[in-house]
Formats: structure tokens, sequence, C-alpha cells
């Protein structure tokens, strides 16, 4: 299942049902004011109330943590000793032999943290819940460019392929006497046999849904009939402009505390 | 070299318990093939024999190798494993030099392994494709190119997974008299399939699974002759099978000489 609707996760719940640009609002709100309020903590406290609730209800909150996680470590080790200890000037908390550890660049590092947590768990929890296809089925409603609904679509349908086509390809190698576990020249050395095929592969594929784009008169111009149906209720609408208002007043608001300072 | 599969379950990451209880004894030289529906676990049982996968319980031996102890590189020296799709697999520029992929990994010189792609080339009948792009091949050759690059290992146990699946009759024989001369040089076959018939043509011993288990393991005849079994597992007899139980003769012959010696056992004649 996953394969066809990109990282679409099953369950039936409520979220789920949701109309797709109700989630999508709603997570860029979240985004949206979790970046921009000011605060070392706002990122965590919007996690905390705009993602977490939602995930446990849909179903996917040990997915959302796992993949967040994996998905965020690497940016936050990374910010932690860039900004932490490379942070001209600041007040020192420890010095760690030759660096110092500065109080301002570890709440920088922190908030960056906050928004990429946020950011990820955020995109994650929509395409758990939301069908990429019915997602890019409301947004070319809107007025999107088929085009790039299709970009973004198989974009978000390669990932789970690539990674069965790669366990696939490992397992053949690796019965073919390839050496993948152990040292470091080991795993290099096995590099090309298993990328070799992933590349060829993708090629071939390409190929291939370029033909079914094609006899499926992907080109062709005007409007076209879905057999996919979205049900939107006007509540949801309205929640949907209610949360624009509220990110709009946010932006205004941030807008305000920036330029006030410059004003007086 | 023994294949021993000791109670063994396996449960994949996403959830599926795939495989429940199952256990199985391969003699050094025996010629089993397993049958099936579709998820009943034939794949992933095979996936224990070479170590791709390592059972959630139980354990596999493989000639005094327990498969949790070693990688599927070192397992792969004792069994060789055909998989279903070619080009998963393949990074050579010449047909030949895939072929040879296999056994320079086990370690072979290059002329060794030259020797054992070339036979190999030879038994699927495409020695004369050896400098040609392995892309440039049909995909039926290019399946058979696969199963050459197996055997060129000459490992003594050998694995296929539904070999015959978009092979023409042709084909079909060609991978008959491969798993023949395997046979012959003793060495341990084991096949997925879901060609009775062929099943029947080259296999003395058939394990039936249905949904992680083993529901039936014994004689080729005797399994294949049990049609309220297979069909359980969604898989009908044999023709010569059915048309012998149709015509009410004994016995479940395998072979058109055994049906004729059946039909002339039931007429009394000689
Ligand atoms: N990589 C995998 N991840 C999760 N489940 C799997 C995977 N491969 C197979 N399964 C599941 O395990 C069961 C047995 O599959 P498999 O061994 O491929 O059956 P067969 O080869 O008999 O058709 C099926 O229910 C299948 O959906
Ligand atoms: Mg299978």
């Amino acid at each position: 299942m996953s394969g066809t609707y990109g990282l679409y996760v099953v369950r039936q719940t409520g979220i789920h049902r949701l109309h797709p640009l109700t989630k999508l609002v709603y997570v860029l709100v979240c985004l949206l004011i979790g970046w921009l309020i000011p605060g070392v903590w706002s990122p965590y406290i919007v996690l905390l109330i705009g993602v977490v609730p939602v995930a446990l209800i849909a179903r996917v909150l040990p997915e959302v943590i796992k993949n967040t996680i994996k998905t965020a470590i690497p940016f936050a080790i990374s910010l932690i000793i860039v900004q932490g200890l490379f942070w001209t000037g600041g007040t020192i908390v420890r010095q760690l032999g030759p660096f110092s550890l500065k109080a301002e660049g570890l709440l920088f590092a922190i908030r960056g943290t906050g928004r990429i947590i946020l950011a990820v768990s955020g995109f994650l929890l929509l395409n758990y819940t939301t069908r990429s296809d019915e997602l890019m089925l409301a947004l070319s409603q809107k007025g999107l460019p088929n085009s790039i609904s299709y970009v973004v679509l198989s974009t978000l349908q390669v990932i789970p392929r690539f990674q069965r086509k790669a366990n696939t390809i490992l397992d053949a190698q690796r019965s073919r006497g390839l050496e993948t576990e152990g040292s470091y020249l080991i795993r290099m050395r096995a590099l090309m046999p298993l990328v070799v095929p992933l590349l060829l592969g993708s090629i071939v594929d390409i190929e291939e849904r370029a033909i079914a784009l094609e006899v499926r008169a992907f080109s062709r111009e005007g409007a076209k009939t879905s057999l996919l149906v979205l049900h939107d209720t006007r509540f949801q609408r309205a929640i949907r402009w209610l949360l624009m208002l509220g990110a709009m007043a946010v932006i205004g608001w941030r807008f305000y505390l920036w330029l006030a300072p410059r004003l007086a | 070299m023994n294949l021993s599969v000791e109670n063994i379950s396996f449960t994949y990451p996403g959830g599926a318990e795939a495989l429940r209880g199952v256990t199985l004894d391969i003699a050094s030289g025996e010629a089993v093939a397993i049958v099936g529906e579709n998820g009943a676990g034939k794949t992933t049982l095979v996936k224990h024999l070479n170590g791709l996968l390592k059972p959630t319980r139980g354990r596999v031996i493989v000639g005094e190798w327990d498969t949790r102890e070693h990688t599927v590189a070192k397992m792969a020296a004792r069994v060789g494993f055909v998989f279903q799709n070619p080009d998963d697999q393949i990074i050579e520029r010449t047909v030949g030099d895939e072929v040879a992929f296999g056994p320079r990994q086990l370690g072979q010189s290059a002329p060794d392994a030259l020797a054992n792609a070339t036979a190999a080339l030879e038994m699927v009948e495409l020695a004369a494709e050896s400098g040609t792009h392995p892309y440039d091949l049909t995909a039926p050759q290019r399946k058979l190119m696969t199963l050459a690059s197996v055997l060129a290992m000459r490992t003594p146990v050998v694995i296929f997974d539904e070999p015959t699946m978009g092979q023409d009759a042709r084909g079909v024989a060609l991978i008959g008299n491969i798993i023949e001369t395997l046979k012959s040089e003793d060495r341990t076959v084991i096949i997925i399939t879901h060609d009775i018939d062929f099943c029947a043509d080259h296999f003395e011993r058939v394990v039936a699974m249905a949904d992680g288990r083993v529901l039936a393991d014994g004689p080729a005849a005797d399994v294949l002759a049990q049609a309220d079994l297979l069909a359980t597992t969604n898989v009908e007899p044999p023709q010569l099978i059915r048309l012998a139980q149709a015509l009410g003769l004994p016995g479940a012959p395998l072979s058109t000489d055994g049906f004729i010696a059946s039909l002339r056992r039931r007429d009394g004649t000689r």
C-alpha cells in the first residue's frame, strides 16, 4: 500500500478522512507559528500541542516519532557542534579542551533543532495520514499545474520504491558472495555493485513511467475527469479560513515586533 | 551438504508473521520442490537457507553452520540463490563478466572464474552471447544469465525461486535439463514453483506450504495426489494424476510411462 500512496499509513481514523487541504493548511500553520513566534522553546510547544495530539488521534505517533528522530538527529548534532562551539563571543558554559561551549550558541542550536523537528514531524504527519494522490488532486483542483503535482507525487512515491529496490539488490548481490558487512573498506567496495543496478533500474523505471503516462494522455490539454472524489465540508472550509486568518495574525504580529523597535 | 530447518518462525519488521513453526530436513543431493499459493511463505523460507533472513525463533543449520553466525556472503559459497528479477543484480558490461561476478566474489582466480562462467553459460545455451551487453539480451535470456551466474559459483546447494516463470516451452525444458544435470552431480536442488507439471517431472520430494506452515512433505507422487490437500494450498494436481484419478487408475503416476503402466495394471494386460 505504501508504495502506491507515498508514505501513507493505512488507518481508519477521523484524521485520515479529513480533506487533504485541511491537513495541509493545519500543518503549514503549525510550522509558521512554531517558526515565527519568538522564544527558544516555541517550536517545541507547537510540536507538543499541535502535532503530537493529532498524530496520537491518527494512530501514527510511533511512526512520526521514530522517523523524526532518524531525520533530525544528524541535524541536531551538527547544529550543536557548529553553533555551540563556534559561537563568537557569548557566555562560556563549559570549556572542552581548546573549545568553549557558549550559552547563546547552545540556545540557537536548540531552537534550530526544534524548528527542524517541527518541520519534519509536520511533514510526516501530513503524509502518513493523507494519500498523496488525494493531496495532489486537491491541489490541482485549486489550480496547481499537473506537471508540478506529478513531480511532487512521484518524488513521494519514489522513496519507498527506492528503499525496496535497494534491499532486493542488496540481497541479490550478497547471495552472489558480495561481502557488505564489516570494515569501512569492505563496505566502500560493495558500493558499486549496489548503486549500478539501482541507477540502471531507475532509468528503466522512469522510461516505463513516461510511457505509462503518455498512453494515459498525461500531456493532453484541458481539464481531466478524476476517478477520485474528495469529501469536503463547510465546517472544514471554515476551519481552514480560520487557520489562515490565525496565521496571518501571527505574521502581522511578528512583523510588528520586528518593525516596532525600528520605528521608535 | 545437509540442510536442517529446526522449528523456525519468522516475523517481518512490518508485522506479518510469515513462518509459523517450520521444520524441514534436506539431505545432500536431494531435489525438493516447494509449492503453495502466493503469500504462503515459500520465499521467506528459502531466504532462510542462505541466511538472507535469520529466524525469529528456531535455527537453520547448513552443513554444521548456523546461519546466524555467518554473513550471507560466506553462506554464498555453500548455497546459491537464483533471484526472480535479473535486473536487480546486473553490474558488468558483458554477459561473460556478469556470470563470472559470483565466482570472483568467492575468491576464485580469474582463469577459474572464467572457466566456470563459460561452463555455466554453456548449460543455459548462452555461450555465444558471452561478449554481449546484458541489457541487449531478451528478458527470458537475462533470466537464464542470472541462473548461469549462480551455477558458475558451483555451490553444493542451489535454490531457484520460480525459475520457469516467463520462459517459453524451450526455456522450461532447458531449465529442466539443468536441474537434471545438478541432480546427476549430486548437488542439492530446491525450487519454488507454481508449475506443478514441471515439479512432477523433476522432483522426487514435494513440500506443500500454506499460511506459513508446512502442510505436507513427502514423495512427489503422494503429495501431488492429495487433491483436497492441494486445494487448500490453491495448487492443482498434475494433469496426469488428475487424468488417472478421473479414470479410476491405481497409484499416482507422475510420468507418461507410469500412467501407461497403471492403465495396463487396471486392465489386467501386461
Ligand atoms: N519484505 C517484507 N516485509 C513485510 N512482509 C513481507 C515481506 N515479504 C513478504 N512479506 C509477507 O510475508 C508473507 C509471505 O510472503 P512470501 O514468503 O513472499 O510468500 P510466497 O513466496 O509464498 O508467495 C506474505 O504475507 C507477505 O505479504
Ligand atoms: Mg515468492
